[in-house]
């Protein structure tokens, strides 16, 4: 009797799948496990190699015989520590940057295309949309010979303003670069947030007062915030993989950024996959504990369209 | 006896003075957007289509020349065009293809209820938060031949001969199959939280009903998730498909071969010979293909209904 239960509930575990489920636990759990396998195989794989020496790593062995800290202490020490941190400073220091005058300018923007009626708003939105998909080879030439002349602010036909030196091999050119795809991005997702905050508080807000701006500033901003959120945290993860721009735009170590220091780790010279992986680690660090903590604005800006390549 | 006539005037144009105020708020707010958009991606853009009808070269200082579609001609008549072209296509086709199909049952997975689902949501973020240049780098250590982990393990399971050590990238053909290999492993997750929200969004009563009918695991699957699910799958893919199109940074570091994607192409005739009416006509052919993807990602968002547009 109680084995013949038994055996109807292991049967069950094959064939049938709980209320409102789809697959039967042996199968959703069968595939939950090639998932993690194929997810975090790789990613282990990189773990393990940065604490490999390099003999373990050479003769086939995916753990390390002897784990060893060293790879580390040679990427963050003597000049490849230096060229690295540089690296990280300048990647830092472009994509905060970047974020900060993304939402700014994007914010103020994003609620012009989402609460105001004006002429062309929607083909606006078009071409903002465009931009934001279009890649960075569709204007990269124009850009780097900008850069290299320095970028023009004067008005038109006085002489008044300000030609800036040549931006080439600074973190203002790619500042300037990376702007391209992080502001109608920016705008457009923001536009969307704004546009679902309900309307019945800001106009409650209006009546008291406040003026448009004062109704944005105190109502409308602090509601959206989420979505505010989740779009900086895209700006600041694509800045950090930018890679593009970031090639064409520096040559010099004091320059460069994460992506392009770690790219020279191989080829050069010769490959040294101890430090080659854990520089991939350390690099890597920032934006996978920023996913993993903020992940639930990161899937609520997925969902509302984000796109992060 | 001006009043009667401005009033109907007004009326025409269908503008109130609160309206007005509006639009003009509405410009306001938009002037920063605008202004950094103008120099940073219409001007250069306008000035990349400029460049393609011109011989301009930076090595030979030379003045640019007119050409007309010269250069255009030139490129569709270079077989090196057409190989990266196919490259690309190839590239963006299987790797699209290997994630929506992963994407999708990694989606079903995650979508079912059980212990510890948000740790497995999670971890599927780590590949795509990493750095795209790291998981670059990352795959290529792991096709090494003798001591990287593929061949390793093909040896340790008795999939491969002890003898047999294959070179896993000798030839063009063969970098694009493992480099969009990496680009799965990568962006696999985009596509499965995309499908995962998708999949939220589908009525339970709809397989409440399914099963009081009967249908198991494929019926439920072809008659209500795969319909269901099929607009935000073709939106998640056209976002792929726009982002797999301008593959360069992996590439770069499997090869240094150019021919492998189209934007590789065009970067190198940019910023290695210096031939900057050439790569505009090449970043033209790839701004025009992937305009024509933006126009049908937009008449489905708008079909969807579910965007601000």
């Amino acid at each position: 009797m109680e084995s013949t239960n038994r055996g109807a509930g292991i049967r069950r575990w094959f064939t049938r799948p709980r209320e409102s489920d789809l697959m039967p636990p042996f199968y959703l759990w069968l595939g939950i496990v090639l998932l993690t396998l194929f997810t975090l195989g790789p990613f282990i794989y990189l773990l393990t190699s940065s604490l490999s020496l390099t003999r373990d790593l050479l003769s086939g062995h995916l753990l390390p015989h002897s784990p060893t800290w060293l790879n580390y202490r040679h990427l963050l020490g003597g000049t490849v520590g230096s060229d690295f941190f540089h690296a990280l400073r300048n990647s830092f220091t472009v994509s905060a940057a970047t974020t900060v005058l993304t939402i700014v300018v994007g914010t103020l923007g994003g609620y012009a295309l989402a609460r105001l009626k004006f002429p062309l708003r929607v083909t606006l939105l078009f071409i903002i949309l465009a931009m934001q998909l279009l890649p960075s080879i569709s204007i990269i030439v124009p850009l780097y010979v900008m850069m290299r002349d320095g970028i023009d602010f004067s008005i038109p036909f006085t002489g008044i303003g300000w030609h800036t030196p040549p931006l080439l091999d600074t973190n203002a050119a790619l500042i300037a670069a990376n702007l391209s795809f992080s502001l109608p991005y920016a705008a457009w997702l923001l536009s969307g947030y704004l546009q679902g905050v309900s309307r019945e508080l800001e106009e409650a807000a209006y009546i008291d007062g406040c003026g448009k701006l004062g109704t944005m500033a105190r109502i409308l901003v602090p509601l959206a915030m989420p979505g505010i959120a989740a779009t900086a945290i895209f700006t600041f993860l694509n800045c950090w993989d930018e890679f593009i721009y970031a090639n064409a735009f520096t040559q010099t170590a004091a320059s460069k950024t994460l992506p392009i220091v770690v790219r020279e780790f191989i080829g050069k010279h010769s490959i040294d996959w101890g430090l080659m992986t854990a520089g991939g680690v350390v690099a890597s660090l920032p934006p996978v504990i920023i996913s993993l903590v903020l992940y639930r604005y990161i899937v609520s800006g997925l969902s509302a369209g984000g796109v992060k390549e | 006896m001006a009043e009667p006539n401005a009033a109907p005037k007004r009326k025409r144009a269908k503008f109130t003075p609160a309206m007005r105020h509006d639009a003009l708020l509405a410009y306001v707010l938009l002037v920063p957007t605008l202004y950094i958009l103008f120099r940073i991606f219409i001007v250069p853009i306008f000035q990349s289509s400029v460049w393609s009808l011109y011989k301009y070269n930076l090595m030979d200082g030379s003045d640019p020349k007119p050409v007309g579609f010269g250069n255009y001609v030139d490129i569709f008549k270079l077989q090196d065009f057409w190989t990266s072209m196919g490259n690309t296509v190839y590239f963006t086709v299987f790797s699209v293809a290997a994630e929506l199909a992963i994407g999708f049952f990694a989606a079903l997975l995650l979508n079912h209820a059980f212990k510890g689902r948000l740790l497995f949501r999670g971890m599927i973020m780590i590949p795509w938060a990493m750095l795209t240049l790291v998981s670059g780098l990352l795959w290529n250590w792991i096709y090494q031949p003798g001591y990287g982990a593929l061949t390793v393990v093909l040896h340790n399971l008795h999939l491969l001969p002890d003898t047999s050590n294959p070179l896993w990238l000798s030839s063009s053909t063969k970098v694009v199959t493992f480099s969009a290999i990496a680009d799965i492993w990568k962006m696999t997750p985009f596509m499965t939280l995309l499908l995962l929200a998708g999949l939220q969004s589908i009525p339970h009563s709809l397989y409440e009903a399914a099963v009081i009918d009967g249908a198991g695991f494929w019926k439920k699957l072809r008659h209500i998730t795969v319909p269901q699910l099929l607009p935000t799958a073709i939106v998640a893919v056209i976002l792929r498909i726009i982002g797999a199109y301008r593959v360069y940074d992996i590439l770069t570091v499997f090869t240094g071969d150019a021919k492998t994607s189209t934007s590789y192409l065009t970067y190198n005739y940019a910023f290695r010979y210096f031939y900057l009416g050439k790569a505009s006509a090449m970043a033209w052919v790839s701004t025009l293909l992937i305009l024509i993807l933006v126009i049908v990602y937009m008449v489905l968002l708008r079909r969807n209904q579910d965007s601000h547009l």
